[in-house]
């Protein structure tokens, strides 16, 4: 038992004052985040990226683990009360968690979300534990030719699988991938489409991306909107989120069922936690079409537990997919990726050797980040709720400062505000006529690796592009490629024959 | 874009004026992507390689995605001249009925958003951060309907004297004092 050591360790290191206040930090934004719609975890990272760079890298991962994972237990609070996702994550919980608050059951309705996305998240992060250093151990004979296949398999997954067109999402890719090759050519030194702008010479700086599409984009969807639409209204309620014993041993099976779904999702590249909360719920629904008094449609406990535990499920394991491998699976984990990068840090089966200390402490937080998001929404989820009072015009302006801070006090460059500027339109554009923004971050902090391991794989073969294939691991990475676009495809085909009938 | 919305009137028929352009605006994005691809062509074409780089060189992968985006675009032009798409509100937002507009997109608050963002661009140096952020902040703020002009300005200084405090002094952040130099 060398990974529970391991974690002891980290448990003492995360236990100090100031980790833990970066804890509580992250968890409050994260919350705070997840629970208005139109603003998510992703967003939260790219405007505190940044910022945390005066800050030592633990702290910053504490902070951003917090971030990641109050996004999602935030998003249900409006799903359940509203009926309007904080995210695309809490679609899947929408259906029978706003059911059971016109059932009157809002609060039993909070307290299921929150104590299944607490199950899920502690859940996969004891699967992250046990497993990561395993997986750690298998990536460190990857090869370039392997993180060439890790790395499309992660741009053509995140760009299939969530768009509603494969000419959407893998037009996204392109952008992320066009911009990833501006400046300076790491191997040979040429200067490649800078056009002699000095300013372009080491590449459109990460934050730049990031804080244009996620951040200034939205704002400026915002805006094309604002005087046109008005938000939904929100039911009061009374009380506090509590579950009485009968239905907590109700949820108890679907948690359970629902973060098993889940897990396995943080290491495929699907782009986030849709797809996993959606199968929770799909099964869930199943299985109760088979009981004697079905509940779905009435409002069905198990039909919002299943997916609240599926999608923290997957962030947790997609944070072992991070470190052991370098793998983002969502724009969020991209970014954090990306924060590695700028700390000089390579996630991937090293990270474990090299930075054992920084890495276990982040495990280690994820565990107290969870009991804190629990302890901040399981009674307090009424609150957050009040926090979609503040007028739109002030929450944007405010955004809005804080893409400029952001983007100013990493370059103190004028030139990146306006680069900014223009990047934030392609947002709005893309967001407009709805073109995911997973596969641009993907494309852009994976694009460079992508671009090495096919040269170097190709260098080293004298050109031989057999080499690509050669290996049983890249050929069971493309083989799971192969399965998932083809599955897509299949769902998509059924879904048009399903309509026309 | 030039997708006409009905306003839902309640008693007459509804009315959608659909031309060849209806919903066909997202054609934007092929020609972005198309210009993307012109980008690189040019720059792969006019780009100096070191001597002595080995194949494959600097332009091996960067033409890969140009001759993406060029198939990419193509099948844009396909996918909205076959089906064209309605513009869909973000989840929880409805539209506000017995409005008429003649794109779906509001651009003038748009462009006063943007414009906001670009000035605070220009003026941060000069101005210093506060002055330039609380302009942005209240702009921002008006176009997107605050209606209250006055409080706005005190709103805007509190957030931007606020971040100096907390992200200058604090975080130890370089922001330009701008023309308050020597009164911070």
């Amino acid at each position: 038992m060398e990974s529970v050591d391991l974690l002891l360790g980290g448990l003492e290191q995360a236990f100090t004052p100031m980790n833990l206040l970066w804890v509580v930090v992250g968890a409050l934004l994260g919350t705070a985040v997840g629970v208005l719609p139109g603003l998510g975890s992703s967003m939260a990272v790219a405007l505190l990226l940044p910022v945390t760079f005066t800050l030592d890298p633990t702290s910053a991962f504490i902070m951003f683990a917090g971030v990641y994972f109050g996004g999602l237990f935030g998003d249900s609070t409006m799903a359940i009360l509203v009926n309007t996702p904080g995210g695309s994550t809490a679609i899947a919980s929408t259906f029978e968690g706003h059911r059971m608050t016109l059932s009157g059951r809002a609060p039993q309705a909070l307290a299921t979300a929150a104590i299944g996305a607490f199950t899920g998240g502690i859940i996969s992060v004891v699967i992250v534990v046990l497993f990561a250093p395993k997986l750690a151990d298998l990536a460190i004979n990857f090869g370039p030719p392997e993180y060439l296949a890790l790395s499309v398999l992660a741009f053509v997954a995140t760009a299939t699988v969530v768009s509603t067109s494969f000419a959407k999402g893998l037009t996204s890719l392109a952008f992320g991938l066009g911009f990833a090759v501006i400046g300076i050519d790491g191997i040979s030194g040429a200067q490649r489409f800078t056009f002699g702008v000095p300013q372009l010479f080491d590449g459109i700086s990460i934050i730049v991306i990031t804080v244009g599409v996620l951040a200034l984009g939205e704002v400026f969807h915002v805006a094309s909107r604002v005087h046109r639409t008005r938000p939904a209204r929100l039911h009061e309620l009374e009380g506090r989120p509590y579950l009485s014993k009968a239905e907590f041993r109700e949820a108890a099976p679907a948690w359970v069922r629902g973060a098993s779904i889940g897990a396995p999702f943080g290491v495929v590249p699907v782009g986030g936690a849709e797809i996993p909360s959606f199968l929770a719920y799909g099964s869930e629904r199943a299985l109760d079409r088979r009981r004697r008094d079905p509940q779905f449609g009435k409002g069905a406990i198990r039909g919002l537990a299943a997916p609240e535990a599926a999608g923290n499920a997957t962030a947790g394991t997609a944070i072992g997919a991070l470190l052991a491998m370098g793998l983002p699976t969502s724009a969020t984990a991209a970014i954090m990726l990306a924060a590695f990068r700028q700390y000089g840090l390579q996630p991937g089966p090293l990270l474990f050797d090299r930075s054992a200390d920084l890495v276990w402490t982040l495990l280690a937080s994820l565990f107290i980040g969870l009991v804190v998001l629990l302890v901040l929404n399981l009674p307090f989820a009424p609150l957050w709720a009040k926090l979609v009072k503040i007028p739109r015009h002030y929450l944007y302006a405010g955004i809005t400062v804080f893409c400029g801070l952001g983007v100013y006090a990493t370059s103190a460059s004028v030139v990146d505000l306006v680069l900014v500027l223009g990047i934030g339109f392609v947002g709005f554009l893309l967001r407009r006529f709805d073109f995911p923004l997973a596969p641009i971050m993907i494309g852009v902090v994976l694009g460079p690796l992508a671009e090495t391991s096919l040269r170097n794989a190709l260098l080293s073969s004298g050109g031989e592009y057999g080499v690509l294939v050669d290996s049983a691991i890249s050929q069971t990475i493309y083989g799971a490629l192969l399965l998932i676009v083809g599955f897509t495809l299949y769902r998509r085909l059924r879904a048009v024959a399903g309509r026309d009938v | 874009m030039s997708a006409p919305r009905s306003a839902t009137p309640t008693t007459t028929e509804t009315r959608v004026r659909y031309g060849a352009g209806t919903g066909r605006s997202g054609l934007v994005l092929a020609l972005l992507t198309l210009a993307l691809g012109v980008y690189l062509t040019v720059g792969i074409v006019t780009m100096t390689v070191p001597e002595g780089a080995e194949a494959p060189g600097p332009t091996f992968f960067p033409a890969i995605v140009a001759a993406a985006c060029y198939v990419l675009a193509a099948l844009l032009v396909v996918h909205y001249v076959r089906t064209p798409e309605e513009p869909e509100d973000a989840a929880g937002m409805e539209p506000v009925e017995g409005e008429d507009h003649a794109t779906f997109t509001d651009w003038r608050t748009l462009g006063l958003t943007m414009l906001a963002f670009l000035l605070f661009a220009l003026l941060l140096n000069p101005l210093g951060w506060i002055l330039a952020a609380a302009l942005m902040f209240w702009i921002i703020a008006s176009a997107m309907g605050s209606g209250t002009p006055v409080k706005d300005v005190a709103v805007s200084l509190v957030l931007s004297c606020t971040v100096q405090v907390v992200f200058s002094a604090g975080l130890g952040l370089h922001l330009p004092a701008g023309i308050l130099d020597g009164v911070l």
